[in-house]
């Protein structure tokens, strides 16, 4: 039995070995070309010191095989110490340049040349939606060959694929949310869009190269021989094409360059609520390693969770003595009001009632929500479906999907079924949603799916008066536990980019001040429902 | 007579060192300023100002004594106290001079007069003329400072160099006359502190060491002299005695001795009428009934036409004392004066001068068995200074900004003391020689007294080393930037309450905090624990152990490093072991200049080359025009972009030119572009006036001592 402390130092170890980014052949070949390794690069751009909230650094962990085997159908055991397509090959996250939060994009050319995989896609547009939401500037940090031609059906053609970026580019910078690029490396194909589409942008010289088609592409199709610096090299964009504005000397130079971009920029508009003087919590966060098992099954009370989040431990709590299951109440995170909804138990219609009246009262005033979910369902049976337990559940969710205050959901535990659903899941377009390394989601749990499927089959061999052994059924139900529990991980989870990051319980506290700071930056609209189901 | 108003005409830390005595004895005081001086340290401490033209103008000072009604004027150092026309000038308008007469002035000032005087007391004098073998010094009678002298080490030397010093003798004298003595090769200078009343008394206050000179400007002194034995040092004692009682002299004065090293002979060299630069060592070794001697206090008993009231079995030297000058000047930039705003001041922190008590004896006088109050640990720090933080240093008087002075039981407490008020003296703003005093302290010559007057003009002290400077810049620099800080260290260096969560203090999901890279002179890598106090400064282990107003105390690699530290937008300052290191922070909006490929110059527009003006192979300097193009009826330049060589000469005069099209191609010079600027050279440095002093300098020319000052 693994115990919270285990399971963080694991995940310590898996964000370590991403941090490294492409093999070492590959980062010796990037520095030795004098460029910066990707983070590096991000870490000069922030401003000294400044945090750096990444999203989802375990992306496609396991998704594209090893460094050896890299490709589609390469799966590799989630967990595999090494991974083809580290990150995803691209990093991204919010963090502060020139005094401003801004979004960063930034692409690791040691991971496959910083190509485009499908997983890649769908982080650099996740980023682009978080920066859309919260009103937060682009900065693009380009040194990629563009989409990864074996895979281009995953990655080109649909609705959420290459063209996506763009078009966000075009639609966030039409809505007066900044986007500046900074070429360093290639940027290619549709890559090229990327400064191109960007209201400002930057080349490093001899360095940074911009072209639709490259050589090889030129020399295929009208026979012309070029090499890439005549076709697309700093000083071509920088003073023949116009395709970018300002010509750096090298990385440092480049970002120095972004600095003084961003430094030009709105200023940031002031927050939507009050933001007061920031509390540490009474009771020290390094101690939810301690207080919360690891085992999802095992009950304990979420209020020692909001402890050890919220601003001197202090939770002023709603309807404390109604639907017990589920905890509300208000409180400050890094001064930042919020109104918590926790899981302390299975759902029943008090709690779903509560949570809806709750949910209500937040946006009535505008204070932002964090979700703590930790959730098995709701209740079953008899009594509870003949009461209408949907109806209330359909309450919850209706007041959850419409809310127009910021949402920040953290999987504490488990996070299965409809219960996901009612506590914010990715589906409910939460500002962030984030996992523990304990975390389990699946629609339910391994065992209950067991019992469902080996029951439908049962009944199915019944009626056709067939036998089935005991051994027989534990043949059948073992792979479909296997599944879910392999699936219900929070690596296979934050891989897929479910979630954006699996984060160390101690770092919660930080992780959602950082996400309210984020959301301050956008306004809050007036709020309207759906039917609510009476 | 009485004194009930005391005018000091003087400035600086004399001043308020004068004004201290003048108020404990209940005396009015008054200041004297010029207009720089308006809000000067020693004008706010005085009880009343006058504005004088200058410190140096005669008639005005006499004028602002008699019109605020003083009874008598302290002259101080420097300026006008060894002027015998002010002292005259005093006397006539019935105001008392705190010195002796002008009679006294005039015979003691000059040096062949006085050298007269010392042989008619019998006291010894550096043989001369034909009497001196070589080397020899040849030397203006009335001069000082090192000027109009030469030293001579062969007869086919002498004339040249004789000539050349009366040339200067002359420009800076007004007077050409010459004396040649013999010229004692390791000398050191020691003086006899003495003190005579109009009853007939002289005493003497001990001697001074003052061997730590450069270029005749005292820099270390100390009382005893460390190198006499007791026969010597008796002789030296009387000599100073016999001359001031020849000589009738009242007042303090110092006689000033050459003492040959070599044979432990020594020769009388000047008489200094007046109170010395280097007069505490002097307070704090003369003890009468075991406290501390008052010159000044002295000084005004004599003026007032008082007995001394003391006799020479009276006072009993106790331990050792020794002075450090602090000067605003850059001793590893060839000693440059400097000049600019103490943006930060710290000067150690006096300890009370209460007696040094010989040791107590009685079997009660410890709470433990074995010696009871051992005096070796007991030093005494005190601190002359007019310098305060925000104050303006400027190059038209004397650079001397205050002298650190320590006491203790023995010389060697003493010289360690010293080092370690010396490590607390700390002036942001501008450079001084604290960190040269230090280093010189802390020296195995000065520790074992082996420095001669000549030793500062024949070694050079390494420049302190700047990697531990570095360190504490670095580490308060990421400090800050967590903190939010303005440049104002806080306590503890945490993040402070209200700080957002975005502080930077580096946060990385589930990870280390990512490295501050602080851009000092070069790039520093800073890794903060999360709890501000640890971490590591490229590298090296650093831990914070203190960190408030502006004060860093660190633990570096098992070393503890005391520092004062500034930390402003473009520049990071740090003071150690009481030198100053500026690191400037680069600016990275700033223009990288052109690099190299781009020295490329193409047609701006279409047009026709009017003229060109290099060929190949041609060296130009930045911003050289290289040829002109005409376009659109404008002549377009087009220059050099930097200095390099010019490897292409496309264009030809008279062409017609398509746009962009390629006329020059210069090659850079392998370092003109770029070179960034080193770290830590001195700011505020201004260009020595070479033998061109201010005529405000109270030391300066012919109002310096004949020797060292």
């Amino acid at each position: 039995m693994t115990d919270l402390r285990e399971l963080t130092a694991d995940l310590h170890e898996r964000l370590a070995a991403a941090r490294r980014g492409g093999t070492e052949a590959a980062r010796a070949k990037h520095t030795d070309r004098g460029k910066l390794l990707v983070r590096d690069r991000v870490d000069r751009l922030l401003d000294p010191g400044s945090p750096f909230l990444e999203l989802s650094p375990l992306a496609a962990t396991g998704m594209y095989g090893t460094p050896g085997q890299a490709g589609p159908g390469a799966d590799a055991a989630v967990g595999a110490p090494v991974d083809a397509v580290p990150s995803a090959g691209i990093v991204t996250g919010v963090g502060q340049v020139s005094g401003r939060l801004c979004v960063v994009v930034a692409n690791d050319a040691t991971v496959k040349g910083g190509t485009y995989y499908p997983l890649t896609v769908k982080k650099h547009l996740r980023a682009q939606q978080v920066a859309a939401e919260n009103h937060l500037p682009c900065v693009y940090l380009v040194d990629s060959g563009g989409a990864f031609l074996p895979m281009q059906d995953d990655v080109f053609p649909d609705r959420e694929h290459f063209g996506r970026i763009f078009f966000n580019q075009a639609t966030m910078s039409a809505r007066g949310i900044p986007q500046i690029a900074s070429v360093m490396g290639s940027c290619t194909a549709g890559g090229a869009y990327v400064p191109a589409m960007a209201d400002e942008s930057v080349i490093v010289r001899e360095q940074g190269t911009i072209f639709l088609g490259g050589p090889p592409l030129v020399k295929a199709a009208t026979g012309e021989v070029v090499t890439a610096e005549e076709l697309g090299g700093g000083d071509v964009h920088a003073r023949t094409s116009g395709v970018v504005d300002h010509l750096a000397d090298d990385d440092d130079h480049a970002l120095a360059v972004v600095r003084g971009i961003v430094d030009t920029l709105r200023p940031t508009p002031p927050p939507p609520w009050e933001v007061r003087p920031v509390e540490e919590p009474l009771e020290d966060p390094a101690g939810l390693l301690d207080v919360v098992p690891a085992e999802v099954r095992t009950p304990y009370d979420v209020r020692e969770v909001i402890r050890r989040v919220v601003d001197g431990s202090r939770f002023q709590e709603f309807k404390q003595l109604y639907g017990e299951t589920l905890v509300c109440g208000f409180a400050h995170v890094w001064g930042h009001p919020v109104g918590i909804v926790a899981n302390n138990g299975i759902l029943f219609s008090e709690s779903a009632l509560k949570g809806a009246h709750f949910i209500e009262l937040c946006n009535q005033r505008g204070i932002p929500l964090v979700f703590l979910q930790n959730i098995s369902g709701f209740m079953v049976g008899r009594e509870y479906e003949n009461n209408g337990i949907a109806r209330d559940g359909a309450k919850l969710v209706t007041a959850v999907a419409c809310s127009v205050v910021p949402k920040f959901t953290v999987v504490i535990g488990g996070s299965f079924g409809a219960g996901n659903y009612g506590m914010c899941g990715r589906a409910y377009d939460p500002r962030f949603l984030w996992m523990w390394p304990n975390a389990r989601i699946s629609v339910m749990g391994g065992e209950q799916a067991a019992s469902v499927l080996a029951t439908v089959r049962r009944d199915g061999l019944e009626a056709r008066g067939e036998d089935w052994s005991a051994e027989a059924e534990e043949d059948f139900r073992a792979p479909i536990r296997e599944q879910y529990d392999a699936q219900g991980s929070p690596y296979y989870s934050t891989a897929r980019l479910w979630d954006d990051g699996v984060i160390d319980p101690v770092d919660t506290r930080r992780v959602l001040g950082m996400g309210l700071a984020a959301a301050a930056h956008a306004p809050v609209p007036s709020p309207s429902y759906g039917v609510f189901r009476m | 007579m009485t004194i009930h108003t005391l005018l000091v005409a003087n400035r600086g830390e004399i001043a308020l060192r004068v004004f201290r005595t003048a108020a404990r004895l209940g005396l009015r005081t008054v200041a004297i300023h010029t207009d720089l001086d308006a809000t000067a340290p020693h004008v706010r401490a005085a009880d009343a100002a006058v504005r004088v033209e200058s410190y140096l103008d005669v008639d005005a000072v006499v004028a602002a004594a008699v019109a605020v009604g003083a009874d008598a004027v302290h002259p101080g150092y420097g300026f006008l106290s060894e002027r015998a026309a002010f002292a005259r000038a005093l006397e006539a308008a019935g105001v008392v001079l705190v010195g002796p007469s002008a009679e006294v002035m005039d015979r003691m000032g000059r040096k062949d007069a006085a050298r007269e005087i010392a042989v008619a007391a019998g006291v010894p004098v550096v043989p001369t003329g034909e009497d001196a073998a070589y080397p020899v010094l040849v030397k203006a009678a009335a001069g000082g400072g090192g000027k109009g002298m030469r030293v001579v080490r062969s007869a086919a030397e002498l004339e040249e160099a004789t000539a050349a010093a009366r040339r200067e003798a002359l420009a800076a004298f007004g007077d050409d006359t010459m004396l040649v003595e013999k010229y004692v090769e390791r000398g050191r200078h020691v003086e006899v502190q003495v003190l005579g009343d109009a009853h007939g008394t002289v005493l003497h206050l001990f001697e001074r060491d003052c061997s730590t000179q450069r270029r005749h400007q005292k820099v270390l002194e100390e009382a005893p002299a460390p190198t006499l034995d007791e026969a010597t040092r008796a002789r030296v004692r009387q000599a100073g005695v016999d001359l001031a009682a020849h000589v009738g002299y009242t007042g303090a004065g110092t006689v000033e001795f050459l003492l040959d090293a070599d044979t432990g002979e020594f020769y009388f060299l000047e008489m200094n009428t007046r109170l010395q630069v280097e007069h505490p060592v002097s307070e704090l070794v003369a003890r009468v009934d075991g406290a501390p001697v008052d010159l000044v206090e002295l000084q005004l008993r004599v003026a007032a036409g008082e007995p001394v009231g003391l006799a020479q079995d009276d006072l009993t030297l106790v331990g050792h004392a020794i002075e450090a000058r602090v000067y605003a000047e850059d001793a590893y930039a060839g000693f440059l004066p400097q000049a600019g705003r103490a943006s930060l001041v710290r000067w150690p922190a006096a300890t009370s001068a209460a007696p040094v008590a010989a040791p107590a004896a009685g079997p009660s006088a410890g709470p433990a068995a074995g010696p009871a109050a051992d005096p070796r640990g007991a030093t005494v720090v005190r601190v002359d200074h007019a310098l305060a933080d925000g104050q303006v240093v400027s190059t038209a008087f004397d650079p001397m900004l205050g002298k650190v002075v320590v006491h203790g039981p023995d010389r060697e407490s003493a010289r360690r003391a010293l080092v370690a008020a010396l490590d607390r003296t700390a002036i942001l703003g501008l450079t001084t020689n604290a960190g040269f005093l230090r280093a010189l302290v802390a020296s195995e010559e000065f520790r074992d007294a082996t420095i001669d007057t000549a030793w500062l003009d024949r070694h050079e002290l390494p420049r302190p080393e700047e990697s531990q400077a570095r360190v504490v810049a670095a580490w308060t620099q990421a400090m800050l930037t967590a903190t939010g800080g303005s440049g104002e260290v806080g306590d503890t260096g945490r993040a402070r309450p209200g700080a957002g969560p975005f502080h930077a203090d580096g946060f990385r999901l589930g990870g280390p905090p990512a490295p501050q890279r602080v851009g000092l002179d070069r790039p520093v890598v800073v890794e903060r624990a999360a709890d501000g106090l640890g971490g590591a400064v490229d590298g090296v282990r650093v831990v914070q152990l203190r960190a408030e107003h502006h004060t860093m105390l660190l633990d570096v690699d098992g070393e503890r490093l005391e520092a004062v530290v500034d930390a402003r937008a473009h520049e990071v300052e740090v003071v150690l072991r009481g030198q100053r290191h500026v690191f400037r922070r680069p600016d990275p909006a700033a223009d990288r200049g052109p690099a190299a490929g781009d020295g490329t110059l193409v047609s701006p527009m279409p047009g026709t080359v009017l003229d060109v003006r290099v060929v190949v192979g041609q060296e130009v300097a930045e911003g050289d025009v290289l040829g002109v193009v005409e376009a659109m009826k404008m002549e377009l330049a087009l220059r050099a972009p930097f200095a390099g060589t010019v490897t292409e000469v496309d264009a030809v005069a008279g062409r017609q030119v398509a746009l962009g099209a390629t006329l020059f191609v210069v090659e850079a010079a392998p370092d003109a572009p770029g070179t960034a600027g080193t770290g830590a050279d001195s700011a505020g440095t201004r260009a020595p006036s070479d033998g061109a002093p201010s005529s405000e300098e109270p030391s300066s020319g012919a109002h310096r001592d004949g020797g060292a000052r």
